[in-house]
């Protein structure tokens, strides 16, 4: 069979993608001589694999496929290519012959693999197809894991070795001049169109064939201008959300309302016009995978359902009230700066106009502060290459930081706050480490209803250990060890004392809510609260 | 100190020396070399010995020692008998709270599949909130019922279980066999295999198993889901996912802060990776708040928990994380420590008066301060022969008490009859903020649920009801009410009262809002309000004396039922109120106890002396002076500063005699006890300082 015709039997199964198909085909064509290593790479979901192997069945070159993902190890890995590679030449029952079925390194691949190839009937010597599909995404791979890949085919003549890389590979990454490339582009938009329109139409009751064959070649363009073009969607998302939208999008036909403008019919313009709330809301959701999926079974119901409902977060958890008291704790000794404990948290400085005043003086400053912080920190992502280690921070207020961070500060915070109540921060003064003895600190200065005889009363510190315990292993507070963040400890997260340091895990207004529910006022205390 | 007394001090801890910072190094003496080498420790089989021992004489002897060996038998059987009734029935209620998010949960794995989760993994997020062990019975119970039809089984998953993705692959396929198979089974499964041996985390070992057994779902429940790596997450759920065609996974999340949360810490292409239903289990409150209602109005009841338990109970399950199994442990201590500690407890047992009649119980019977209180009660009664002879005859006080005790006990059922029909009550007149059962209670058990607040409302409300609300009132009450009542009398006036007047609409008490009027009238340009009766229709007034009625007899009935406990003659039998060795034991406190331990160490050692006037002597263990002085210092301390003031502490007391070099080395291993304890740290502020890192009395 030649190239033309195998690129021509696989496109009307997988469209817009001949060129590469004739490529693979030509160059993997049992009657040209073998290609020591072929790289194919390209985006996901560009159609690598499925072409890949659908030009090796249409040619019924021998062939052996190996998905590196997975692979947990490199050893892993090798020892499923030799598997593989017995099992596509039906040699699958002697594998005790070829090292007893383990293979711990290349150099042994390498030797086996001549061993099974040469092993092979007189009649079948012929060209052999070895895939590593992701081998890019390969876990544990030593450095040189490629580089040894590709030589198998040099070592072994018969033995074509095609790496499929879902990254753009770095010139001569193979330390090998002139290994052919394929590259699988991403789908332009005529393409992307015509690929969902090739592929049936999803189905909706009691909507004429004719409106809908008319329709919905426009609908499917507009969708990719909207939402697949702008966010460099894959073929996979643009089918589900045509899929999702398109019930929504011609329901009123379907519902028989009347077209505006006294026309008979609905065209496609009227329906967008109709439908303009539905590309802003619906669609840009569907963008966004939920694991739990929002209910679009009625379409009638969601196109009135007014926004604040859709975006109201579900029920936030509930703590307990002492866990409740300990995370607020932890929360405000994240976020106070450790020097400015003696101000805010003092007993002796406790509700006096002047310790008030105090107070709400160094709030301000922080809330300052903090916003100049992040301008720094935007400033310095705009311009990664000034070095920012070493250079100290300074506390001065200049009057244009001052009057710059009056002007955004309401911006920054209903910006960040917006989603879901949960994700803004109250104060962006990030969290910061603080060892466990000043949480028991912070926790006596806010107890609302602290014990009466505080010298007679046993020590909460134990329960709280225990309490923090919980916490912990609901990652509110995180232990500290170096880098701050959740990600950072790596493994083992059951040892207690990985670090000295904890940190809240929780940002924001939901802490501030649960601290109200149990009468305390998180703002008392945080840079820019109660203002 | 002398040089004896030294070194058995700081050889007093032969296992510490594994991890001893600074010790003395001795030469061992050539001749003991052989006899001084540690003997092996043997395996002892304690075994055999406990088996016979457990049943017989777990409860010592109370009075002194003095009671006898079946009494004590008797307090211990009661208390299995008892306790073994209780337990099942917390069992059940649990099983009842789950049951319906199993049912949810099992047909959600039944129903679903890649295909209809468009290639997602199917997932469900099962939020638990802060009733933690709930999962775990949850999934164990959906393993039974996936692995009896056959289909497949649960793989389960905790954080401390996945370090990395070898070890956490190893798990699951060992833990997805073994469930099947048997530990002997996987050992089978991995060896004898047709082909090579597979890696312990090859996937292809359970896709093996999978194809055997004919699996059709495969669950995988991570029990802690926030706790585990979100890095490992993706890893492993990557690789799920590219098994999915072969391997029927599903995956069940157990969450315990909010699907919000959850979801925004995992990284996007996780997200997108799974797909599935929400399903949220009931929270923990409520589950304890059945629990005690059913261990307080159990018909069969022989001990209730007053109101200072009760309290403490609740304030537990309220203000920390809880488990309903906590709590319920938490209430079998409580009844354990009643029958174990408290001797008239034998007295619930219903024993026969042979075994129980000694001296000594009687004389314990007659030192209660309800027995006290029984007799002033009497000598006011005017029959002081009764007293006398409750005070002189032992088998009269044995009859009296026992009879006493079970009146008591119908009380105490009587109580919690009545809270219930308050509860029932209150589901019809409050309209807001409803009040549940355990809160009742408590104010039950300290006898001011009468008076209170509540109750007044309640009344009031069920005064103001028309005959359309009170109907149903009446027919949800509970069956448990006396006779005395008359409800069914109330039921059929009132059905009779309505059928006569059914015509006219819901009839209204004259307490009702509708039936007063206000009158306006202007006197001297000044507006009177004035508050008057409409005039009531016949079958108004009617159905007002039938309202009366009920209220009256409630009243009647609530002072008369609703007393409080304390009360009744030998309560001390039946109700077990003493908060301390709960509250003690299930909230210990080492940090407290180390601290005074290093403290006041005489507090715990004996003491040689009496060391009553300095608060450090050297007779303390050094660790223990170290401490005190450390707790003199400030938030950093001059290491010499602190080796001056130590050696101080000695030179006092010995004079010039004393050994430099052994004090020092006294001093080092009193640091490195105190940086093991995590109170001390090296200061990178000032090389020779340390810093002090715990305050005492946080």
């Amino acid at each position: 069979m030649q190239p033309a015709d195998v690129a021509r039997s696989l496109s009307s199964q997988w469209p817009c993608r001949d060129i590469q198909a004739r490529q693979l085909a030509s160059l993997l064509h049992p009657n040209t001589p073998s290609l020591p290593t072929l790289v194919v790479h390209g985006v996901s979901a560009t159609c690598k694999t499925t072409i890949i192997r659908g030009v090796l069945s249409t040619l019924e070159v021998p062939h052996a496929f190996v998905r590196s993902s997975e692979c947990i190890t490199a050893r892993h890995l090798l020892t499923k290519i030799l598997w593989n590679t017995l099992e596509a030449l039906g040699q699958k029952d002697e594998w005790e012959k070829y090292g007893k079925g383990r293979c711990e390194h290349v150099s042994t691949l390498v030797v086996l693999l001549e061993e099974c190839l040469a092993a092979r009937a007189e009649g079948q010597r012929g060209k052999f197809v070895l895939v590593l599909d992701e081998i890019d995404r390969q876990r544990e791979a030593p450095q040189t894991l490629l580089s040894a890949l590709a030589r198998l085919g040099e070592i072994i003549p018969s033995l074509c070795v095609v790496l499929v890389l879902s990254s753009t590979p770095r010139p001569l990454f193979l330390q090998n001049a002139a290994v052919p490339h394929v590259s699988f582009p991403p789908y332009t938009r005529k393409e992307a169109i015509d690929i969902l329109l090739a592929s049936p139409m999803p189905l909706v009751e009691s909507l004429p064939d004719e409106t809908s064959s008319r329709v919905y070649p426009h609908f499917v363009a507009t969708v990719y201008d909207t939402l697949i073009g702008p966010t460099a969607g894959s073929i996979p998302t643009f089918r589900s959300i045509c899929h999702q939208l398109w019930p929504l999008f011609v329901a009123p036909v379907v519902q028989g309302e009347a077209p505006p403008g006294g026309n008979a019919e609905w065209d496609f313009t009227r329906l967008l016009v109709k439908n303009r709330a539905l590309f802003r809301r619906q669609g840009e959701s569907a963008l966004v995978h939920r694991i739990v999926p929002e209910d679009t079974s009625a379409p009638s119901k969601t196109l009135r359902k007014p926004l604040a409902t859709s975006a109201a977060p579900s029920a936030l958890p509930h703590l307990p009230y002492f866990s409740t008291l300990i995370l607020t704790s932890a929360y405000l000794a994240s976020h106070t700066p450790q020097r400015l404990d003696t101000i805010f948290f003092s007993k002796f400085s406790s509700s006096s106009l002047s310790a008030r005043n105090k107070r709400a003086h160094h709030r301000r400053r922080l809330k300052v502060l903090s916003q100049a912080q992040a301008e720094d920190r935007a400033a310095g992502n705009d311009d990664p290459s000034t070095p920012r280690k070493g250079k100290r921070t300074k506390t001065r207020i200049t009057k244009s930081t001052l009057s710059s961070a009056f002007a955004t500060s309401s911006a920054t915070t209903s910006a960040v706050g917006g989603g879901a109540g949960i994700t803004g921060p109250s104060t962006i003064l990030s969290a910061r480490p603080f060892p466990l003895e000043r949480l028991l600190a912070i926790y006596h200065a806010v107890d609302p209803n602290p014990p009466e005889n505080p010298i007679n009363t046993a020590a909460v510190a134990d329960q709280i250990y225990a309490e923090l315990a919980t916490l912990r292993r609901l990652r509110l507070v995180v232990p500290a060890s170096g880098h701050v963040g959740f990600a950072s400890t790596g493994s083992g997260n059951t040892s207690a004392d990985a670090g000295e340091k904890w940190c809240v895990n929780v940002s924001g207004d939901w802490i501030g809510e649960l601290a109200k529910g149990i009468g305390v006022e998180v703002g008392e205390w945080l840079a820019g609260g109660l203002d | 100190m002398d040089p004896e007394g030294l070194e058995d001090a700081l050889d007093l801890s032969r296992d510490r020396a594994q991890n001893q910072g600074v010790y003395i190094y001795q030469p061992a003496k050539p001749g003991k070399a052989t006899s001084e080498r540690p003997s092996k420790r043997r395996k002892v089989s304690s075994t055999d010995s406990r088996g016979q021992s457990s049943d017989v004489q777990c409860f010592v002897p109370l009075l002194n020692g003095e009671e006898n060996a079946e009494s004590a038998q008797l307090r211990y059987e009661t208390y299995k008998k008892l306790w073994s009734a209780q337990e099942d029935k917390i069992q059940s209620i649990l099983e009842d709270v789950d049951a319906g998010v199993l049912a949810d949960v099992l047909s959600f794995v039944r129903d679903n599949s890649p295909q209809t989760c468009n290639g997602c993994i199917p997932t469900g997020l099962v939020t638990v909130g802060s009733n933690v062990s709930s999962l775990t019975r949850l999934l164990s119970r959906l393993n039974d019922q996936l692995s009896t039809s056959g289909e497949g089984g649960v793989v389960v998953l905790e954080s401390g279980d996945a370090p990395n993705l070898k070890t956490s692959l190893k798990n699951i396929i060992r833990a997805a066999i073994t469930n099947t198979e048997g530990n002997d089974g996987y050992q089978k499964f991995v060896t004898d295999r047709a082909g090579p041996r597979l890696l312990g985390y090859d996937l292809d070992l359970l896709n093996d198993y999978v194809q055997r057994k004919g699996t059709k779902k495969l669950v995988l429940a991570l029990r802690d889901s926030e706790a585990f790596d979100p890095g490992l997450l993706m890893d492993l759920l990557s690789l799920f996912k590219s098994w999915l065609d072969r391997i029927p996974f599903t995956v069940l999340l157990g969450i315990s802060t909010s699907v919000e949360l959850f979801e925004g810490r995992l990284p996007r292409a996780c997200v997108s990776l799974l797909q599935g239903k929400h399903f949220e289990v009931q929270e923990a409150g409520n589950c304890v708040d059945r629990i005690y209602e059913s261990l307080q109005t159990d018909p069969q009841g022989k001990l209730w928990l007053g109101c200072n338990i009760t309290s403490t109970l609740l304030e537990k399950t309220h203000d920390y994380f809880q488990t309903p199994e906590a709590f319920s442990r938490m209430v079998k201590y409580a009844y354990m420590s009643h029958f174990f500690a408290n001797p008239l407890s034998v007295l619930l047992g219903s024993p026969a008066p042979a075994t129980v009649s000694q001296i000594w119980l009687c004389e314990a019977i007659r030192n209660l301060p309800s027995f006290r209180m029984f007799c002033e009660d009497l000598l006011e009664a005017g029959s002081p022969d009764d007293v006398r002879n409750l005070l002189e005859n032992d088998g009269y006080l044995l009859e009296e008490a026992l009879s006493h005790v079970s009146a008591g006990q119908q009380r105490m059922q009587q109580i919690f009859h009545a809270v219930i029909a308050i509860h029932a009550f209150l589901q019809h007149t409050q309209s807001a903020k409803k009040a549940n059962v355990s809160d009742l209670s408590v104010r039950a058990l300290s006898g001011e649920l009468n008076e209170s607040q509540v109750v007044d409302d309640m009344l009031a409300t069920v005064r103001t009801f028309d005959s359309g609300k009170l109907g149903p009132l009446l027919e949800s009450l509970p069956e448990t009410l006396p006779a005395g009542l008359a409800l069914d009398e109330i039921r059929t006036d009132l059905a009779t009262l309505v059928d006569t007047n059914g015509d006219f609409g819901p009839l209204r008490s004259e307490y009702n809002i509708n039936s007063s009027v206000v009158k306006t009238t202007v006197v001297q340009q000044r507006i009177l309000l004035s508050k008057g009766k409409s005039n009531l229709s016949k079958r108004d007034v009617e159905y007002t004396k039938i309202v009366d009625r009920l209220v009256g007899a409630l009243q009647e009935y609530l002072t008369e039922i609703l007393i409080q406990p304390q009360e009744l003659f030998m309560h001390e039998a039946f109700l077990f109120d003493l908060r301390n060795p709960l509250k003690e034991t299930f909230t210990p406190r080492p940090r407290f106890a180390l601290e005074r331990a290093l403290a006041n160490p005489f507090d715990y050692l004996i003491s040689s002396t009496n060391a009553s006037g300095a608060r450090i002597s050297v007779k303390q263990p050094a660790t223990a002076i170290l401490y005190q002085l450390y707790l003199e210092s400030g938030a950093l301390v001059n290491i010499h500063d602190l080796w001056q003031a130590f050696y101080a502490v000695f030179e006092s007391d010995q004079g010039n005699t004393c050994d430099d070099r052994m004090i020092m080395s006294l001093f080092y291993g009193a640091l490195s006890d105190l940086k093991s304890f995590g109170m001390i740290k090296n200061s990178r502020k000032k090389t020779d300082h340390l810093a002090k890192s715990a305050w005492m009395g946080l």
